[in-house]
Formats: C-alpha cells, sequence, structure tokens
C-alpha cells in the first residue's frame, strides 16, 4: 500500500466535472467513457478509469450509484440481465472487452467475481472447487487443485478434515472465502468483489482482508465497498462514485474522483469526495 | 441497564388477551383440518369395509367376468392402468421438464409469444379432462388411426398432465436462487453447464415430487378414456402400446352400473386397489421431498 499523508493544497482546479483520475501505470482493464443501460435508463455515465496491475481498486460511494453495475461489466455479468448494456470502452489489456469476438465465457473464467452475500453449491466443499476447473475442461490432480486453492484462501487448515461435507455446513465467513476460493481454483487473472463482507462479522470480515492482502501478489482485485474504512485499509487505489441528477431529473451513477487512496482519504480534490469520506454526505 | 429493576415494563410485558385469539383461531384451524381428515377416513373406511370379502389374491390374479362376480378379478384393469401411467411418465416427463427449463432459463419474459404460450398452459391445466378424451378421439384414435390402444390413451393422458408436469417443474427450477445460477456463470460455465449441473440436481426433488402428483391425478381419470369409447370390460392384458387395454375406474364405472350386489362389493375392493396405487405414489413423491429437501 502507498504511503499515506502526502500534503497537497485542497483546490478544486479542475472542476467537479472532469473527474481528477491517475492513471495506472500497468492497467489491467482501461475504462473510457463508459456508460451503462438498463433499457433506456442509463444507470452510470461517463466512466474512466484504469485498474493497475496485481492491485486492489476500491470503488465506494453511496448506495444505487452503480458501483455494481460498474464491476459487472468488467466480467460481463450483466450481458445476463435482460436489456443491460454497456457503452463506451473497456480495454482488458489491449483486447476490447466488447469486442465482437469476445467471448463472454472465456472472459469470466478469467475474471472471477466474488459476490455480495456468499453463494456456495449445494454439493461439498470438494465439489465447490472442482466446478469451476471441471466446466472450463481444466486437466490435472484435481485433489492438488482443490488443496491449491483452499490453502490460497486460507481456509485449507479449516476444512482438510471434512472436505467432502456440504459447503453450506460453513460459518458466513468460511463460505465467502470458500468463494473465493472457488473463483482461484481457475486460476483467473482478476477477482471482483462486490462487497464481500457486507453479510459477515468483523472477525471474518478482518480475515477476508488479510487474505486480499496475501491475493494482491498474483491476483488484480477489484473490491466494491460501503465500508469506508475498509477501502482505506486495503486498497491502493479509490474510485468515488455518486448519483447525479441531469437536467431531465433522472439520476444517473458518476465516477466523481479516482485517485490513489492515500490521496482521497486525506486529501480528495473533489468537495463531494471529501464530504462523503468525513461522513457529511447529504 | 435499569430495564429489569423498573417493575413498570413487567406490566408493559403482561399479554393483553392475545392468548386466547391464537387460541381460537388455531382451534378453528385444527377444526377444519380434522373434517377433511374424518371425511377422507369415512370414504375409506366405507370402501374397505365394503369391499372386504374381495380384497384376496383372485383380485389381481382373474379377469374381469359378466358371469361369475363372486371370482371375477380386475387384472386387466390394473395392468392397463400400469401400462398407461409408465408410458405417460416416458412421454410426459421429459417433454414438460424441456419445456419448463426452456421457459424458466431461456424464454425472453417480453416477447409476445412467451406470453402467449405462458398464458395457455396456465388454462390448459383448468381444461376439464373430457375435453381432452374429444381431442384424443378426434386426432389421435381417429385421424391419426391410432384406434384405441395403450398409445391412444397414454398420448391423451400425456397432453392432459402436460400442463400440470410444466407448472410444477416452473416452480421447482424458480426456486433454484438466482445466486447458484450466478455464481456457477461467473466461474466460466455455459448456461447449458450452468443448468445441467446446479439448476437441475437442486431441482430435481421438486420436478419428481410434482411429477408424481400429476401423474397419480392421471390414475384416477374416467372422462377421457369413456370418451375414447374404451371397452370396459377388457378380458385380457394389454400386451404392448398397440394392444387395446381398460383401466382401473372405467373397470370400477362399468361394474357399479351392473345390478349385482357381488358387482358393487368388487368395485369396492377395486377402489381400495385404486387408492393403494395412488397413496403408494403420493408417499414416494413425500418421501422424495423430505429426502432431498434443500436448504440454502
Ligand atoms: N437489473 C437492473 N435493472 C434495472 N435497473 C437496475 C438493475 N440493477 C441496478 N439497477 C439500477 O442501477 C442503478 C445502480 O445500481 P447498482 O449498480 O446496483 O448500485 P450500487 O451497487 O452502487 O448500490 C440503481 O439506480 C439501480 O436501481
Ligand atoms: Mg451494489
Amino acid at each position: 500500500m502507498s504511503e499515506i499523508g502526502i500534503s497537497v493544497p485542497n483546490v478544486n482546479v479542475r472542476g467537479p466535472e472532469v473527474p481528477r483520475t491517475i492513471e495506472a501505470l500497468d492497467p489491467v482493464f482501461t475504462v473510457s467513457n463508459l456508460s451503462v443501460f438498463y433499457g433506456d435508463y442509463e444507470a452510470v455515465r461517463g466512466v474512466d478509469m484504469t485498474i493497475g496491475n496485481r492491485e486492489i481498486t476500491a470503488m465506494i460511494g453511496p448506495s444505487g450509484c452503480g458501483k455494481s453495475t460498474v464491476l459487472r461489466c468488467f466480467n460481463r455479468m450483466n450481458d445476463l440481465i435482460p436489456g443491460a448494456r454497456a457503452v463506451g470502452e473497456i480495454l482488458y489489456h489491449d483486447e476490447n472487452l466488447y469486442g465482437d469476438h469476445v467471448d463472454p465465457i472465456e472472459v469470466r473464467r478469467r475474471i472471477g467475481m466474488v459476490f455480495q452475500k456468499p453463494n456456495p453449491f449445494p454439493k461439498s466443499i470438494y465439489d465447490n472447487i472442482a466446478y469451476g476447473p471441471r466446466v472450463n475442461g481444466i486437466k490435472g490432480n484435481m485433489d492438488e487443485i482443490v488443496e491449491e486453492a483452499l490453502t490460497k484462501a486460507a481456509l485449507w487448515d479449516e476444512v482438510k478434515d471434512k472436505i467432502k461435507q456440504n459447503a453450506l455446513s460453513l460459518s458466513g465467513g468460511q463460505q465467502q472465502r470458500l468463494c473465493i476460493a472457488r473463483a482461484i481454483a481457475v486460476k483467473p487473472d482478476v477477482i471482483l468483489m462486490d462487497e464481500p463482507c457486507s453479510a459477515l462479522d468483523p472477525i471474518a470480515t478482518t480475515k477476508i482482508e488479510d487474505l486480499m492482502q496475501e491475493l494482491t501478489r498474483d491476483y488484480t482485485i477489484v473490491i466494491v465497498t460501503h465500508n469506508m474504512q475498509q477501502a482505506a485499509r486495503v486498497s491502493d487505489r479509490t474510485a468515488f462514485f455518486t448519483a447525479e441528477v441531469d437536467g431531465a431529473g433522472v439520476r444517473h451513477g458518476r465516477l466523481v474522483e479516482f485517485d490513489e487512496t492515500s490521496r482521497i482519504f486525506t486529501n480528495p480534490s473533489d468537495k463531494r469526495t471529501e464530504d462523503y469520506i468525513t461522513g457529511r454526505f447529504g | 441497564m435499569a430495564i429489569l429493576s423498573t417493575p413498570r415494563s413487567a406490566v408493559q410485558l403482561a399479554s393483553k388477551g392475545r392468548p386466547l385469539k391464537e387460541h381460537l383461531f388455531r382451534i378453528a384451524l385444527m377444526a377444519s383440518l380434522a373434517i377433511a381428515l374424518a371425511f377422507l377416513a369415512m370414504l375409506l373406511l366405507y370402501v374397505v369395509e365394503k369391499g372386504w370379502p374381495r380384497l384376496n389374491s383372485m383380485l389381481w390374479e382373474n379377469q374381469p367376468s359378466i358371469r361369475r362376480p363372486e371370482t371375477s378379478g380386475i387384472q386387466s384393469g390394473i395392468l392397463g392402468t400400469l401400462w398407461i401411467i409408465a408410458l405417460t411418465a416416458v412421454m410426459a416427463l421429459p417433454t414438460g421438464i424441456l419445456a419448463a427449463i426452456y421457459l424458466e432459463e431461456y424464454a425472453d419474459r417480453t416477447k409476445w409469444y412467451n406470453k402467449l404460450i405462458e398464458l395457455n398452459i396456465s388454462n390448459l391445466a383448468a381444461v376439464p379432462s373430457i375435453v381432452y378424451g374429444i381431442l384424443g378421439l378426434g386426432i389421435i384414435a381417429r385421424w391419426l388411426q391410432f384406434g384405441f390402444t395403450v398409445m391412444t390413451g397414454a398420448v391423451t393422458i400425456s397432453l392432459l398432465v402436460l400442463p400440470i408436469v410444466i407448472i410444477s417443474a416452473r416452480e421447482a427450477i424458480r426456486a433454484v436462487p438466482p445466486s447458484i445460477r450466478e455464481g456457477s456463470l461467473a466461474l466460466g460455465a455455459t448456461q447449458w453447464q450452468t443448468i445441467y449441473r446446479q439448476v437441475l440436481p437442486a431441482s430435481i426433488p421438486g420436478i419428481a415430487t410434482g411429477s408424481i402428483l400429476a401423474l397419480s391425478r392421471a390414475i384416477g381419470e374416467a372422462a377421457p378414456f369413456l370418451m375414447l369409447g374404451a371397452a370396459t370390460l377388457v378380458r385380457f392384458n394389454p400386451e404392448g402400446v398397440w394392444s387395446s387395454f381398460t383401466v382401473l375406474p372405467l373397470q370400477i364405472y362399468s361394474f357399479i352400473s351392473r345390478p349385482q350386489e357381488e358387482f358393487s362389493i368388487l368395485a369396492s375392493a377395486a377402489i381400495v386397489i385404486l387408492l393403494a396405487i395412488l397413496l403408494l405414489m403420493n408417499s414416494v413423491a413425500i418421501w422424495l421431498r423430505n429426502r432431498y429437501q434443500k436448504r440454502w
């Protein structure tokens, strides 16, 4: 994580309409002018940001400002919602994620996702982990793949004696780490997390946060969180979103500011970011 | 902190006559249940008592006979009913389950033709069974020239239970939480892999339960078979799908319409057999539901 407290005069030189964004040096995703529609409703408008390789990028902002919507564009999960449509460009490394030749199935294999509510399959712990490799036709010793994924997700020691038990018998925190292990088992490049700790107690939350720090050595992580302390604790860069009402009275999610986490939390360049992180948000 | 030491709060927590109302409501609920059960018990007692003298092995070992009601059996009816149920299961269950998968997992609900299909299926489930008999007679027996065979009966009964199978299978599929599908798709599984490896295994108990209940409804049907012009007193067993046949409800109907008391006793005994098959199927359904019940 970057050090905190670089002092820069708090002036809003660029104005609120042009978000201050710092480009990641080695981007995994480059988002340009992304708007997302549900039918005719433009839920998110004009997002520009980059996701750095082997970094943790946090997305924060009030409910309904489009954080999940943007996150679900990164692995094309929005394709599954009838009427959902992304306009603009997302480059994954150098490839257009929404290009004609791109297979969303392949995208999702490389870009894993962990959901808000732990969603283990109603199968054994082993079968939960083995599911991804199996459907993707990954060859190799399945026992080893399962053990490796569970070890990486810091769950192996807790479950190694009950690997054939139903995953639903695990605690909420263990279930969420199982879901992370399940995502790791297909050897993804990126892991997207949509409020992964919001259903967990503080101890389980700490475990997941520690795990994220471990995982960032091998994976790029994008996390949506409601918890600003969490964003400050774990992330390298933070994107602050909010909902704005346009001239016609329609609410759209906007990216207000995207910067190194240390700057967002000590010296935000936008008044709205500052209000939000200091808890003065209306 | 002081809640326990304040006597007033204890007073506020005291009941306000709610238990009495709650009690009355429970009694009303139990009385309704008791009435239903009492009727069922009376019915069962009545047929078992009346049919008792004929509830012996002659019943399933012998064929029906008009001249000797005291030794007449119902073997052709039992086997006819089993043939119809088996063939109906083979035809209606795969079709109904696949249709349910299409409607739940693939169909775009906003398209007019899918809306039309949905509406029609609910309507079809409410169509009286005799109408299916007319359809079977006109199209399957006559136009397709299947005649009055096991095949004609099974196709007609399949059409009758299909909407019920579809509706109950859809309910079972819908009960699988969307988060399971999302979890699977997010791992790079295709839609068909997700359905085949997650949705179907999770909904199989519900689908099986609904299917058995749909088939057990078909067992009791007499109207469509009457409409098809079935012979009521068939003295031989069906030998294949193109063989003619009769079913238990039709045999019961033909026995009851005869004046001799012996036939009325025989009918009661046949009803007991029919009910036994029904109860057996329903208990399999209940067992399946309890055995494989999912918690999420
Ligand atoms: N499937 C959907 N269909 C229609 N509108 C949606 C759908 N999902 C989200 N929205 C709308 O898009 C906006 C952004 O939602 P979301 O991305 O879930 O916000 P957040 O994750 O920041 O709370 C909200 O106004 C929400 O109502
Ligand atoms: Mg969200």
